[in-house]
């Protein structure tokens, strides 16, 4: 959308409309409903809102260890002496450190992709973060690399990718249990999560 | 009489992409209708019925409802995942291609059974033989011929006369294979060894379930695939995405 096609806006409002329309998945009318809703917010609310998004954009880097956003460098898991240093859990983006950091069951470190292995759309090991993790696990602390990609047909390329990249090292390779989620139906699974919920089925305790 | 508001059709799901909250916004290459983009409700939920049979690289016999300008899935029936393919990178990024090719050359609402079949019985040759570079090559000679580009291979498009070994020259946007006396004044003109131009009509003449077992060296490997790759991407008149990612595999492999 471009300012000429807002020809009836003030230029101030049909350029908050045309900012509020780059958002991902903010269409043309969400980005009208959107920008006349701020123009009803107060002066302070307005304030606040404009303050919090450039302070993100001040703050927040990425961690120079595991690529997550973060405001500080370290971040605090990497920085914390209590996390197992011998292991790397391996995620796509950064809401999957919170999942997973959810469970509690996981007190090793973490490192970020942004993305997967994508040839369909172009993105290759050089578009994500995978040249640093190979280059974390060159100080030969690291014992075990957790992969907790998607279990989509890109996060098992990318879970290929680094498995063949570190084969014939010592770091032992891993990936998080594929099959069928607390709550699901057998009937309406499919064939290939079935098979491999059956390849992983554990004795009853 | 306005078509009947839901469908059945047998698909081959060539990609899928996040769509708000937990949609997905899947392309299907149908034998019913062609090519049908549809929205799956719900489909990155775990718990969703239609997860796991819109991943990319399956056949699903779908229920679908049209939409004013997307269908809507309703039920999905995994018909062949193509498991054995799924356990290799190489063989994953070659079934992408697969699709990224029927995704370019495939019409919405016009049916090609044909590039259907071919679709699924190149990948079903890629789950058989991982490894295998053939499986690929047939395919992307016989999605010219099934998409009406098959380039001439016998005689020379100019004069229909034989071809003189080696002293031929592959045209991409002439249609095939020109002798010297009718070379056309053009771009795209290249050669295409003898060796190279056997295995083409050799393949021309196989079918996915019977490809000859021959040992290609890797310059023959290399010239085939230029020669293939080219002549898509005329047609295409764009690059093939998955190519940058095949050729990095194919160099960590020699090493």
């Amino acid at each position: 959308m471009t300012l000429e096609h807002l020809p009836s806006a003030a230029p101030s409002l049909a350029r908050l409309i045309q900012e509020l329309n780059k958002l991902p998945g903010i269409g043309p009318k969400s980005a009208q409903r959107l920008a006349y809703f701020i123009i009803r917010l107060s002066d302070e609310e307005a304030q606040d809102l404009a303050e919090a998004i450039n302070a993100v954009k001040q703050t927040i880097m990425f961690c120079s260890v595991c690529q997550n956003l973060t405001d500080v460098s370290p971040c605090p898991i990497c920085a914390n002496d209590r996390r197992n240093r011998e292991q790397i859990c391996v995620v796509e983006e950064p809401m999957d450190v919170l999942a997973l950091e959810r469970t509690h069951c996981y007190r090793g470190l973490y490192h970020v992709l942004h993305g997967v292995l994508s040839p369909l759309n172009g993105v290759g090991p050089d578009q994500i973060k995978l040249r640093e993790l190979f280059a974390r696990l060159r100080d030969g602390h690291i014992r075990e690399v957790v992969i907790a990609t998607n279990p989509t047909l890109e996060g098992e390329a990318t879970a290929m990718y680094i498995s063949r990249h570190l084969a014939g090292t010592d770091v032992k390779v891993t990936h998080l249990a594929r099959g069928l989620p607390v709550g699901g139906s057998l009937e309406y699974t499919d064939e290939l999560t079935l098979s491999r919920a059956f390849q992983g089925r554990q004795e009853v305790e | 009489m306005p078509p009947p508001r839901t469908y059945r059709a047998e698909s081959l799901v060539l990609k899928s992409i996040p769509l708000g909250e937990a949609d997905l916004l899947v392309t299907l290459f149908t034998r019913e209708a062609g090519k049908v983009r549809a929205v799956g409700k719900g489909a990155r939920r775990p718990t969703a019925k239609l997860v796991g049979h819109l991943e990319p690289v399956t056949a699903a016999r779908l229920h679908l409802s049209r939409g004013r300008s997307l269908d809507v899935i309703n039920q999905a029936e995994t018909l062949n995942s193509f498991r054995s393919l799924k356990t290799n990178l190489t063989a994953i990024t070659r079934g992408l291609q697969v699709c990224e090719l029927v995704d370019g050359f495939g019409s919405e609402a016009s049916p090609n059974e044909p590039l259907y079949d071919l679709a699924q019985a190149t990948l079903s040759a890629i789950g058989r033989a991982p490894e295998d570079e053939f499986p690929l090559l047939h395919f992307q000679l016989h999605l010219l011929n099934v998409s009406g580009l098959m380039p001439e291979l016998q005689y020379c498009v100019g004069c229909r006369g034989n071809i003189e070994p080696d002293r031929h020259r592959y045209s991409l946007d002439g249609g095939g294979i020109f002798c010297p006396d009718c070379l056309p004044d053009q771009a795209g003109l290249r050669p295409l060894s003898l060796r190279a131009l056997k295995v083409l009509r050799l393949l021309s003449r196989s079918s996915p379930s019977e490809l000859p077992s021959l040992h290609l060296d890797a310059a023959l490997s290399q010239e085939l695939k230029s020669i293939l790759t080219g002549t898509l991407q005329y047609w295409l008149d764009r690059e093939i995405r998955t190519n940058s990612f095949l050729n990095q595999l194919a160099r960590a492999d020699r090493g």
